[in-house]
């Protein structure tokens, strides 16, 4: 953890409020694009900082001023974002966003753009991969996140959403394939370029 | 080669979750057939390329704005809770019993029920509902806030680290200060009728006595067991359900009772 943010972490535990803030200012990005990974949303994601931040200022006294601040944030956002998850559980999945029968993303609409070398390529891949993600429905992007960002197990994962093993082996496997239905004619593409193929 | 390897086998090998006794045949194939080969390369590419995508940025101002919002609310959930657990717990104990009962005293519960649980019948003339109004509030505020100490609790112990030791440690004595509050809550609910209010109030106690009881050397499996055992009764969402429930009837009961003091007659 850099100098910086212990000291202010000591001094928003002792009650300073402008240290607090400092935090708020030096980590709402990261907590917020964690979040909009874990639930798609940037509403969402914007609920889940708020509610970190409301979360962190009651837990900041148990807080050892030694550890990571980041990880510790993590750990608190990504809770948060499984909460919201859950909370919404019941009433998701009414609809799948994704037809698997639409095709590759690139088959449709802005993505027949031309692409006239790998540098652009790279640079689209990575609007792709949210549209891609955004097709998952929230609780596939969530056992998705956990298994693949995250690093949980899947048994992990299913203890954390409230699923059974073989629910969230499902999920992650319905995630899996949306993403290589999306990406696949893309990341192909990238690896024939890298190998110097046509 | 035939019998290729299916989508989700390549997935559960790409995660290193393949079943132990399928380990060797999956790792066999691979070897001997480069149709699979290539098929688990690209899946690999395919995550390598989700994970490496930069992440959404979020509006210009964003740091302001979440500041804006957060800042008047750090005051009061810090005050409550610091009087909160700041009282000998038979102070608190004391102080809540003789709420309820006055509450009781006063008169029957008038509040609405939440869905599905029986509702008094007709409404209170103007000039009693202040008084029919406030102990309801009373325990509505304080069963809001009861479940939200609870959520938390709830959070932390689902997402505790089965292989640390000394899990519950840190947790039993609050979960027992939540137990003794509970029986409180619990009584008090059932006698005004709010079945659901009852209902999670009693699988919740047992969640929280289980933890105020377990030994303080747990085991992983004990701590995953009660894990799964919160898991498997959505006890946090149901929690969470009510707790909202409770927090928007506070809000109703505020704003009646500002509209019962602006149609007040002078006397």
């Amino acid at each position: 953890m850099p100098e910086t943010d212990s000291a202010t972490v000591v001094a928003a535990q002792a009650g300073d409020r402008e240290a607090f803030r400092a935090l708020v200012e030096s980590h709402s990005r990261y907590i917020f694009a964690l979040a909009h990974r874990m639930t798609g949303s940037a509403e969402d994601a914007e609920d889940v900082v708020q509610e970190t931040w409301l979360k962190a200022h009651r837990q900041l006294a148990r807080f050892e001023a030694r550890a990571d601040v980041r990880t510790w944030l993590h750990r608190i956002a990504v809770n948060c974002s499984i909460d919201l998850i859950r909370a919404r559980r019941h009433r998701e999945d009414l609809h799948d966003p994704a037809d698997l029968s639409e095709g590759p993303l690139g088959e449709r609409g802005a993505d027949t753009q031309p692409s006239p070398d790998r540098l652009a390529e790279s640079a689209q891949m990575s609007d792709r991969v949210q549209a891609a993600l955004a097709r998952l429905t929230a609780l596939e992007r969530a056992a998705f996140t956990l298994r693949h960002v995250e690093g949980m197990s899947i048994e992990e994962v299913g203890e954390q959403l409230g699923l059974k093993t073989s629910a969230t082996k499902h999920s992650v496997f319905r995630a899996v394939r949306k993403m290589r239905a999306a990406l696949e004619p893309f990341v192909g593409r990238l690896l024939s370029a890298a190998e110097g193929k046509p | 080669m035939t019998g290729h390897l299916t989508d989700d086998e390549r997935v559960l090998h790409h995660f290193g979750e393949t079943a132990r006794a399928d380990r060797a045949r999956i790792e066999q194939h691979l070897t001997g057939c480069q149709d699979c080969r290539s098929a688990q390369e690209t899946l690999r590419e395919v995550l390598r390329a989700v994970e490496t995508a930069p992440p959404v940025e979020p509006r210009p101002g964003f740091e302001r704005d979440v500041w804006a919002r957060l800042e008047p609310q750090l005051d009061a959930p810090r005050a409550n809770l610091r009087a909160w657990f700041g009282m000998p717990q038979w102070v608190l104990a004391g102080g809540l019993a003789a709420l309820i009962v006055a509450a009781f005293v006063a008169g029957r519960f008038s509040g609405a029920a939440l869905p599905g649980t029986p509702v008094a019948p007709g409404p209170p003339a103007p000039s009693e509902a202040r008084e029919r109004i406030e102990p309801d509030r009373v325990l509505r505020a304080a069963v809001g806030d009861y479940l939200d100490r609870s959520q938390m609790m709830l959070v932390e112990m689902l997402n505790a680290d089965p292989d640390e030791p000394g899990q519950f440690g840190a947790d039993q004595a609050r979960a027992e200060d939540l137990v003794a509050a509970s029986r409180l809550y619990r009584q008090s609910a059932a006698q005004s009728g709010d079945a659901a209010v009852t209902g999670i109030l009693d699988d919740l106690e047992r969640v929280l006595i289980e933890i105020a009881n377990a030994p303080p050397d747990a085991t992983s499996k004990e701590v995953n067991g009660l894990k799964g055992r919160i898991a498997a009764q959505d006890l946090l969402f149901r929690v969470r359900v009510v707790a909202t429930e409770m927090r928007r009837r506070t809000e109703s009961d505020r704003e009646d009772g500002e509209r019962v003091t602006r149609k007040a007659p002078v006397s």
